[in-house]
């Protein structure tokens, strides 16, 4: 069975309709790349996943339960329920809490009881992926620089007991040396048998390190474009 | 001088404890509440029920169990009230536009008619509350001190604590301290923005109860005797820093001694002019209030 099965699902912003009519499933184990321009829908995708888009339509099934369905009003008002079922997200820019001291942003990311419990490990396990906050674990939020800012993000996202995590634009805004340290870190951690979906806009980025690329184009899927961008080397080659 | 003392901090103590839960309502659910004046005469009242009650059925007028029931009813009881506000003004508009507007005209609704409705069922006749810490004074040498009023100190003072720290250490704290730096951000992480903030305004719901309950010690419970404790714990929210606790607390035991002192060497009646003489200073020079956090919570 598959993680994620999206069955003719639109959605937008009042009368704006960003997504069209989507089919797609994500299978466990997966990590999946999702290209595409500025505003061609990635990030309203992964926004229509956990109902935080203006309204949606269509069939979304997370572990056979149904998540998605018709909906025009009520934004986000799922979205803790559907987070809790087990979707993590790590927000474009980053969604942190300025006055929470790094140590509590990444605990507020371990919302269900037994990540919570264990929550000193999950996060020392974060630390050996992020090196740099282990520094800065008592400072607050606000006062660190973008790269830790967004660390702290996924960090927080990768802090819940998740079956699927959706990463977006992790390197938006970073200098290209950082971004690559991050994605790296990304896909070096083992998913089992959950997954992970990253909206990235630079494909070289995703290049080479994830199982699928898909093609996002002005609201629909465009399978599989890693292949036509083969040539391109994996960034951190270049 | 020490009468003074216990006297400005007994004030502080009340003030904290209402201005505390305007702040803590302001910064996790973003609506100024004006009905906790309602909700802080609701707690008063459903004390009062269960004293006449103990008093007319089993005969009990004092004692400690009694002192215990007066202030736990009182506090679930504006815990209750805190419930019905955010039933009323805040689940059906909190996602809507210009939810603040609304929720301030909401809330001033309620508060108006919460008076009303006060008025009819218990007319406009005061009712006095039990003495919960006793009549009794004791002396440090020439002063006399009642029990009342470092009872009252005390827990208003472990209660802030208790909540302080419970913010501090437990899940649900962080929760709602997430909430209040990000809604958007908290949302994302599981925090569901409707459970903690019906949770939020039940605490400064209980925090108002037992305020209304030791100021029934002093003044009796009445339709509008939540109004003069929701206007200055208004102003000294403000002047605090909405949603930060120790700037909050600090500007309760300024307002509670300027209150004392203004009465003591002057009257009563310039009291709230040196209040809001005291908060207008305090605003030129702090914008963000003593505490500050405006910048980290919301805009």
């Amino acid at each position: 069975m598959s993680l994620l099965e999206m069955r003719e699902v639109s959605s937008g912003y009042g009368t704006m309709r960003v997504i069209h009519g989507l089919n797609f499933t994500i299978d466990p184990g997966e990590r999946i790349g999702l290209v595409g321009l500025n505003g061609h829908g990635k990030t309203t995708l992964i926004s229509t996943i956990v109902g935080m888009t203006g309204w949606q339509d269509g069939s979304i099934e997370f572990m056979g339960q149904q998540i998605g369905g018709r909906r025009s009003h009520g934004v986000g008002r799922n979205t803790p329920k559907i987070v809790r079922s087990g979707i993590a997200i790590a927000p474009q820019g980053d969604a942190i809490f300025p006055g929470l001291t790094v140590e509590e942003n990444l605990a507020s990311g371990a919302y269900t009881e037994g990540a919570w419990k264990t929550r000193k490990q999950r996060r020392d396990a974060i630390l050996e992926v992020f090196p740099p906050l282990r520094t800065r674990l008592k400072q607050s939020a606000g006062t660190l620089s973008g790269g830790e800012r967004r660390m702290v993000s996924v960090g927080r996202a990768l802090m819940a007991d998740a079956k699927l995590y959706l990463v977006d634009e992790p390197s938006l805004g970073l200098a290209p040396k950082i971004s690559i340290g991050l994605v790296d870190a990304l896909c070096k951690i083992d998913l089992g048998d959950g997954a992970m979906l990253i909206a990235e806009q630079n494909l070289p980025l995703l290049s080479g390190r994830c199982d699928r690329i898909l093609g996002m184009h002005a609201g629909e899927l465009k399978e599989d474009v890693g292949e036509a961008f083969g040539d391109i080397p994996p960034a951190a080659e270049m | 001088m020490i009468e003074l003392i216990a006297s400005g901090l007994v004030l502080a103590s009340m003030y904290g404890l209402v201005a505390v839960g305007i702040s803590l309502t302001w910064s996790s659910v973003g609506m100024l509440n004006l009905a906790q004046g309602f909700v802080f005469t609701f707690g008063g009242y459903v004390a009062f029920l269960f004293a006449q009650y103990m008093a007319k059925n089993f005969s009990i007028r004092d004692g400690v169990l009694l002192s215990l029931g007066v202030v736990l009813l009182g506090m679930i009881g504006s815990a209750i009230a805190g419930l019905i506000v955010g039933g009323l003004a805040f689940l059906p508009l909190h996602d809507r536009v210009n939810f603040p507007v609304r929720g301030l005209i909401a809330t001033l609704a309620i508060s108006i008619m919460g008076t009303q409705i006060f008025m009819l069922i218990f007319g406009p006749q005061s009712k006095p509350l039990p003495q919960i810490f006793g009549i009794k004074r004791f002396k440090i040498g020439d002063f006399s001190i009642a029990y009342g009023q470092v009872g009252t100190i005390v827990v208003a003072t472990v209660v802030l604590l208790v909540v302080t720290l419970w913010m501090r250490r437990s899940r649900r704290g962080l929760q709602m301290r997430a909430m209040m730096m990000n809604p958007l951000g908290a949302n994302m992480v599981g925090v569901s923005v409707r459970t903690t903030g019906m949770i939020a305004l039940a605490i400064s719901g209980a925090l108002a109860g037992l305020a209304s309950v030791l100021l029934g010690q002093i003044f009796f419970v009445s339709p509008t005797s939540g109004v003069q404790p929701l206007i200055v714990g208004l102003i000294i929210s403000l002047a605090g820093g909405l949603g930060s606790m120790p700037g909050t607390v600090l500007a309760a035991v300024l307002l509670g001694f300027a209150e004392a002192v203004t009465a003591r060497y002057t009257e009563q009646s310039f009291v709230p002019f040196v209040q809001f003489a005291l908060v207008i200073a305090i605003l030129t020079f702090r914008p963000r209030g003593l505490g500050g956090v405006l910048e980290d919570v919301r805009e």
